[in-house]
């Protein structure tokens, strides 16, 4: 299994309330799982547990050879050591730096020819080539959203995260965009966990679905499967399967 | 099995810095509250039988009446600007805030200068209309006349905090108001004022330790209020002792109103971050209104900027040729660097502490955050006590270091830049930190968490994301800072080194000696620093979005 999640458990500073609680997930290489659930379900919190933004109380977490999180020996890799992609649910682009040299700021340990050379190929696999010293106010929403693709898929992470990316644009541009980022994901063959309140990105972008609730895993199978059938809890936005 | 919490390496770092730095506040304030458990010296019964009561009648009157004043003018005319449009309104709104420039000991002997028998009113009147008047009504040098001085020079504070207010959260309220048939005056009074009651304590508070913290206007003025009775009774008296005694009271008079303040705001907490609401969108006042509306803003303005910016200007045409030479140079040169020193130390334990307080929420962070701006209010005096008997009792310990390094003298940092630039860090970190913090709460933690997972430590995270992020507040609490310092005058008479004049000292020196008309080129030189500073801060604040 590439990546392996045993157990996780995290609650916010000494609230009794398990936010993230017996939270368990394996997936292979190259997959796109979507992790959906409400507003406040926890799913946002475990997507923090695995970029290492939070620290679980306990549980084990693996990507590929290395080892995150375990709790039985005590050890944690500090975030910035993990090497994985993120994209933040307001892209979180560096606003002072162009972006060419946001694609940039990760490949800092990359060889000079080797930066360039990433650099064009991610502008390239967006379309955005003529966009590079352009500053991220300077791009519309769907623009900037594919600017912090490309950054978190330009080091070439063993997993990528995705939280909420399509809560900023609007519902017309959101298919195209969905789209192109399935394609790009799948293109790079990247591993990918995206999470999600809306049951239509869900059934598009990903092979397997997970649905947590009150940071538990309730039920997991393929889009089809899950979302055929009208168990989803209530409040769960989006477009009705 | 709960052992893999613990705190980040992020939060242990900044938190070293900011524990060193508040530890290092906290020890000036320690040394005074250990002086005043202290015995008594003999002065003390004198001071507390025959002085004690008219020092705090005096400083109490003062505090309190230019509170209320400063409300009055500055929630009016903050309403006027936000609320209606009249002829020059634009150029009023940050005309309003240009008193601020002027510290009031130089608004005071601008004032004193123009009302006494030899100044211009009472010149014009006597030789241009032939009119005698009674001194009576010109003599400004008593409580009446500080009080004046100081609210038509500090109610900026409420007048600045009051408007934001009222730009940025209050509009959906008014406009109900209005909506449901409330009149101006009415909406005024019903809705404005308790709803931004939050805004106008805060402002009203900071216009009353300005007054607590003053020492130069009522000094002038032979006012006697702690400040002054802190000096005389170190220096004429010779008794730091007593001083220390009452520097104690002094702050027990500071905690009072820090106390109310809390009361006052009751549960609101002011803030802008929360603002989303669009601006309020002024009336248009007509007829006699628009007029009424106009002069009386500009009456205020006419009083707390143009009139004695004029005397002063005069004053300096007639002096300047006198003034400007060598010494004038070493003056700017003295000003630029404790300023400049003490603003650079300001910012850079201001962006450590506010990075701490960011990564690491909880209680101890908080704790933190409360006594780095504890400063801002602790009048200068209070300050000036403790932070030289901290010196001087560290000296004592520094003897053996001295002798082993050779070092002669006995007191080498008490009679250094070292303690007034210490004292000034400690007296302004707040002003600083304040700028930085909200500078951090702009940007939130998304960036930095951005650049972690991106593979970048925290401390590149900080210098090559964070800090070119926040470097506009970094800037203007830079700025902020220095023309504070610029302007500051009790820390500055005690702590400077011997012989160590600024450009506030030199405006003192020559009020003291009768040489009023000598105090315009250096006030007129701290008045254009600050009012450039002021007009760029008021311009980057109205052309930011939110």
């Amino acid at each position: 299994m590439h990546v392996q999640i045993t157990d996780l458990e995290f609650s916010y500073g000494k609230a009794s309330n398990a936010v993230v609680q017996n939270f368990n997930l394996h997936m292979n290489e190259g997959e796109i799982v979507s992790i959906l659930g409400e507003s406040g379900s926890g799913k946002s919190t475990i997507l923090r547990l695995i970029a290492g933004l939070e620290t679980p109380s306990q549980g084990k977490i693996g990507v590929g050879k290395d080892t995150y999180v375990d709790d039985q020996s005590g050890k944690i890799l500090p975030v910035e050591k993990r090497g994985l992609g993120m994209v933040f649910q307001d892209y979180a682009l560096f606003p002072h730096m162009t972006v060419g040299a946001n694609i940039l700021y990760g490949l800092n340990k990359w060889k000079g020819p080797a930066r360039r050379a990433r650099l064009q190929e991610m502008l390239e696999l967006i379309n955005m080539t003529e966009y590079r010293k352009r500053y991220p106010h300077e791009l519309s929403g769907g623009q900037q959203q594919r600017i912090a693709l490309a950054r978190a898929l330009a080091p070439q992470p063993p997993l990528l995260l995705l939280d909420e990316p399509f809560s900023n644009l609007d519902a017309h541009l959101k298919h195209r965009i969905r789209d192109e980022l399935r394609e790009t994901i799948k293109y790079t063959g990247t591993t990918t966990i995206f999470v999600t309140h809306d049951q239509e990105d869900a059934k598009v972008l990903s092979d397997r679905v997970v649905l947590v609730d009150k940071g538990e895993v309730k039920k997991t199978g393929t889009p089809y499967e899950l979302l055929k059938e009208t168990t989803v809890p209530q409040g769960i936005g989006g477009a009705q399967a | 099995m709960p052992f893999l919490k613990r705190p980040s390496l992020a939060a242990v770092g900044w938190g070293s810095g900011a524990v060193g730095f508040v530890l290092l506040l906290l020890l000036p304030l320690g040394f005074l509250l250990y002086r005043i458990v202290q015995p008594p010296s003999e002065n003390w019964n004198h001071i507390q039988e025959y002085m004690l009561l008219g020092y705090t009648i005096d400083t109490l009157t003062l505090a309190v009446s230019v509170g209320v004043l400063s409300i009055a003018l500055g929630t009016t005319l903050a309403w006027l600007i936000s609320a209606y449009t009249f002829p020059f309104r634009n150029t009023l709104k940050w005309a309003l805030l240009m008193p601020l420039a002027i510290p009031p000991y130089i608004g005071a002997y601008a004032y004193h200068g123009m009302l006494n028998y030899t100044g211009f009113i009472q010149r014009t009147l006597r030789t241009t209309f032939d009119i005698e008047v009674s001194q009576r009504y010109f003599d400004i040098m008593n409580i009446p006349g500080a009080v004046f001085i100081y609210t038509i020079f500090l109610y900026p504070y409420v007048y600045a905090i009051t408007r934001a207010f009222f730009a940025r959260q209050a509009t959906t309220l008014i406009e109900n108001a209005r909506v449901l048939g409330s009149g101006p005056v009415r909406t005024f009074f019903r809705i404005v004022l308790p709803v931004s009651r939050a805004a106008i304590v805060g402002g009203v508070t900071l216009v009353m330790l300005e007054v607590l913290n003053d020492y130069g206007l009522v000094n002038y003025f032979g006012i006697q209020t702690f400040s002054t009775a802190i000096f005389q009774t170190w220096y004429a008296l010779d008794d730091l002792n007593s001083a220390i005694r009452l520097a104690g009271i002094l702050m027990g008079i500071v905690l009072v109103f820090l106390l109310l303040e809390k009361v006052f705001r009751g549960r609101q907490q002011y803030s802008y971050t929360s603002a989303k609401a669009s601006p309020l969108k002024p009336q248009v006042l007509e007829g006699w209104k628009k007029w009424t509306a106009l002069s009386f803003s500009g009456v205020v303005f006419l009083l707390g900027f143009i009139l004695p910016i004029f005397q002063l200007l005069y004053w300096g045409m007639l002096t300047y040729e006198a003034i400007f030479s060598a010494e004038f140079v070493s003056l700017i040169r003295n000003s630029t660097i404790a300023a400049g020193i003490s603003s650079l130390l300001v910012v850079v334990f201001a962006v450590i502490i506010a990075n701490f307080t960011r990564v690491a929420s909880g209680w101890f962070s908080t704790v933190i955050a409360r006594f780095t701006v504890l400063g801002y209010s602790i009048p200068g005096a209070v300050i000036a006590v403790g932070v030289i008997s901290f010196f001087l009792y560290a000296e004592t310990q520094l003897q053996l270091f001295y002798a082993y390094a050779g070092i002669s003298t006995e007191l080498m940092l008490s009679t250094s830049l070292v303690m007034l630039v210490f004292a000034y860090v400690i007296r302004f970190m707040a002003v600083g930190y304040n700028s930085i913090e909200s500078g951090f709460e702009k940007i939130g933690r998304r960036y930095s968490e951005a650049s972690r997972t991106l593979g970048m430590g925290w401390i590149k995270t900080f210098f090559k994301v964070d800090l070119p992020m926040i470097r506009a507040a970094v800037f203007s609490g830079f700025i902020l800072v220095f023309v504070d310092i610029l302007k500051e005058l009790p820390l500055t008479l005690i702590l400077r080194p011997f012989n160590f004049e600024t450009l506030a000292t030199t405006a003192y020196r020559y009020a003291s000696d009768e040489r009023i008309q000598e105090t315009a080129v250096p006030s007129l030189s701290i008045i254009l620093v600050s009012a450039i500073a002021m007009f760029v801060f008021h311009i980057l604040i109205e052309k930011e979005p939110n």
